[in-house]
């Protein structure tokens, strides 16, 4: 994975720390998360035989996983045969150099792109924009953070740090719209976006997108939208490549069904969303439209390596419905973009973790107040806390936290445990002195500053002791 | 019936109030209330920082301490959740592991333990106030809290927006993001207090300590009455009194 912004993972706690204090933004993502459950919640009270829908959609999940390398061969010989030419990348640079490669090949001008983590977790905008082509992301909500500079901050609503006026300010500037004012409508915006856009439709050499899922058996590329610039963007320019991390192929077509019939509903509360394109093959030669050339580009990327472990592969069970983000606390206040990568949130903590280096991600599996809200909304069962405690371990590796280290020596020698809280409590029963003691961390200051503790009282053990002599004597 | 009692560490030291409401609610209720000797913490706070070593020489302590058979009794959500935890420390097959499913088997959070009591829930206890619960994301959607607050007569049981939004603590979290804590803290205690109630409520002790101590430090707690544990609002319904005083003087 490569970090498109100033922001990195290394930094998470100070980028977290500032924007848990940007008002504008929590105001922003309070309304946007809010606004995702509601509709989610609704979509899913009225999903007759839920969790069989749910359980299906699992299994189809860890049959993926399960029977992979076999699954990725079997896509490789079924997309050749309906004519994509298939790539392997093993990691972002190998991705980087085929469709960069496929663009000058074909001498691309003019690329117009739909939306995909996975071009942002290779970064491969500006490597596109290197060979001298123009590069248009064509989701409104990447055409807006591509306008701005900016990476996506969520996994299906990259622009939802943004406000209305936010991006009305950003066309005026960049759209050359002067007259634009700050109540315009959204589908005032939309429409302007679209006209913008439509003309780098028509003028596009190559079509980049992501894939939702690939189908082995068929050899078919799975592609799910709102706006149908993705499908635009795989029919209008005379190319198209979609890249895929490994994990998103699915075995049979009906396995496809099964997650189609869960993934709308629990990212958008949609029984299906407006545009399911299913790709098989470059246009025959009796069809009317279609790219004359379809590249399937494989990526790995740090993902086998994750494969191996019996407990962490689970997180590459997730489809990216992106309802974990809007369900917890954590990223409801600080946003997608102090994750400092392309993936934020609960399951972008995971992944981050599990693809970066990991001198760059110690803190992330820290960033989680375990309250398990991602766990209960995952529709494919994933278990974040239990994961980010795997992690925790793994960034501990035998060098225990500070805190946790001194607590764990106390508690398990009683004698040692009672004279170190009778020496406290000797010293200081209010507990004012703690944030001074040389070596705690910073945060013990703050933590006081704003609660006051409860301060060290005669022991529950003793009390009891003190009251039932009292009974017994009385 | 008699029990073991399961006295987490920050209720033995700080929060000592809660674990003697306990003893009073279950001595009323039939219970003969053992406090194992020797208790020291439940191996959360390692596990949860990621020294699954220590944490298993935690829970091994813990499986000593409460080696005889019989219930446990835990006034605190994530201690029992830990508790339950402890058969994953140790390897299947083991001497160890087969103790820790053991225990794990006949641990119970109080207010669960006391809704499985004969005639819960309704114990005649009687308080009258309006009472804003957090439920706690640490009692894993255990409505019990719930059932036993809805016996009490008088007691108007009051939920905030997000009943099971997580307040903000979870233990080292805290510290490493303080900001980010307060945050989820002010929004949780703000949410509470738009309830406009006579009472905060909470099953789980380091909840009860995170809110309560933020809104008394910022002066927004009025009377030290305000925040209890469910043990200690049975208390009051039941015995009239607050055996052990309230949270804060
Ligand atoms: S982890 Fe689960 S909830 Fe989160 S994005 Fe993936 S599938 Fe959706």
């Amino acid at each position: 994975m490569v970090l498109t912004s100033t922001f990195t993972p290394r930094n998470f706690r100070e980028q977290s720390e500032r924007a848990s204090h940007d008002a504008t933004l929590r105001a922003v993502l309070d309304h946007a998360t809010r606004y995702f459950m509601g509709k989610r919640g609704a979509a899913l009270e009225a999903f007759a035989d839920r969790d069989t829908h749910f359980a299906r959609a699992r299994s189809a999940r860890l049959t993926a996983l399960s029977r992979l390398p076999d699954l990725l061969e079997q896509l490789e010989r079924s997309a050749s045969a309906a004519g994509t030419k298939v790539h392997w990348a093993a990691d972002a640079a190998e991705g980087r150099a085929i469709v960069t490669g496929i663009a000058k090949g074909c001498g691309a001008k003019v690329v117009v792109k739909g939306k995909s983590m996975v071009t942002e977790e290779i970064a491969l905008n500006p490597a596109l924009e290197a060979t001298g082509a123009e590069v248009w992301e064509t989701d409104l909500g990447e055409f807006i953070v591509q306008l701005a500079g900016e990476p996506p901050s969520h996994i299906i609503a990259p622009c939802i740090h943004k406000s209305r006026a936010d991006v009305a300010a950003l066309f005026r500037e960049k759209l050359g719209l002067a007259d634009l004012s700050d109540s315009a409508s959204i589908p005032e915006l939309t429409l302007l976006a679209r006209r913008a856009l439509r003309e780098k439709f028509l003028a596009a050499d190559l079509g980049v997108t992501g894939v939702n899922m690939a189908v082995a058996e068929s050899g078919s590329v799975i592609l799910v939208e709102n706006e149908g610039n993705i499908r635009m963007s795989t029919t209008c320019p005379p190319v198209h490549v979609a890249v895929m991390s490994l994990e998103k192929v699915v075995a049979t077509l009906e396995d496809a069904a099964d997650l189609l019939r869960v993934l709308p509903r629990s990212a958008t509360g949609q029984k299906m969303s407006s545009y399911v394109s299913v790709l098989t093959g470059p246009r025959r030669a009796d069809e009317l439209d279609g790219a004359r050339e379809a590249h399937l580009v494989i990526l790995d990327n740090g993902r086998s390596e994750v494969l191996a472990d019996p407990v962490l592969r689970e997180a590459l069970l997730c489809f990216r419905c992106g309802a974990c983000l809007n369900s917890c606390p954590v990223y409801q206040t600080i946003g997608g973009h102090a994750y400092g990568s392309v993936y934020s949130g609960p399951i972008g903590a995971l992944l981050s973790s599990l693809l970066l280096p990991a001198e760059d991600t110690r803190d992330l599996p820290f960033g989680c107040t375990m309250c398990g809200a991602c766990k209960k909304t995952c529709p494919l069962g994933i278990d974040h806390p239990n994961l980010m405690l795997r992690l925790r371990e793994r960034v501990c590796a035998g060098k225990p936290h500070f805190i946790g280290a001194a607590h764990a020596f106390l508690a398990s020698h009683p004698l040692a445990y009672r004279l170190a809280v009778g020496a406290a409590r000797a010293v200081d029963p209010r507990l004012d002195l703690l944030p001074r003691l040389p070596g705690l961390p910073s945060g013990l200051a703050s933590f006081v500053e704003s609660r006051q503790p409860p301060g060290l009282k005669s022991s529950f053990s003793a009390q009891l002791r003190a009251g039932r002599k009292k009974q017994g004597g009385a | 019936m008699r029990i073991q009692l399961m006295i987490p560490c920050l209720v033995e030291d700080c929060l000592p109030e809660i674990g003697l409401a306990a003893v009073s609610v279950l001595e009323r209720l039939g219970c003969a209330v053992d406090h194992p000797q020797g208790q020291t913490c439940c191996g959360q706070m390692a596990f949860k920082t990621g020294d699954v070593a220590g944490a298993r020489a935690q829970a091994l302590h813990s499986l000593e301490i409460f080696a005889d058979t019989g219930a446990v009794v835990c006034p605190s959500g994530s201690c029992t959740k830990m508790l339950r935890t402890y058969p994953q420390l140790f390897e299947p097959g083991t001497r160890d592991h087969a103790r820790a499913v053991e225990l794990a088997g006949r641990v119970s959070e109080f207010c669960e333990f006391v809704l499985a009591l004969p005639g819960a829930p309704d114990f005649g206890g009687e308080l009258k106030a309006r009472a804003a619960l957090h439920r706690s994301c640490q009692l894993d959607g255990s409505d019990a809290p719930q059932r036993l607050l809805s016996a009490v007569r008088g007691l108007t049981l009051l939920e905030p927006e997000r009943p099971e939004r997580c307040c903000g603590f979870g233990g080292l979290f805290s510290l490493q993001f303080p900001a980010v804590s307060e945050s989820l803290l002010e929004d949780k205690a703000s949410e509470l207090l738009a309830l406009d109630p006579d009472l905060l409520v909470s099953a789980e002790p380091s909840c009860l300590m995170n809110i309560s101590g933020y809104l008394s430090r910022n002066g927004r707690m009025t009377g030290p009455g305000r925040a209890l544990h469910v043990a200690q609002v049975l208390d009051l319904a039941l015995n009239g009194a607050l055996t052990g005083g309230a949270l804060w003087s």
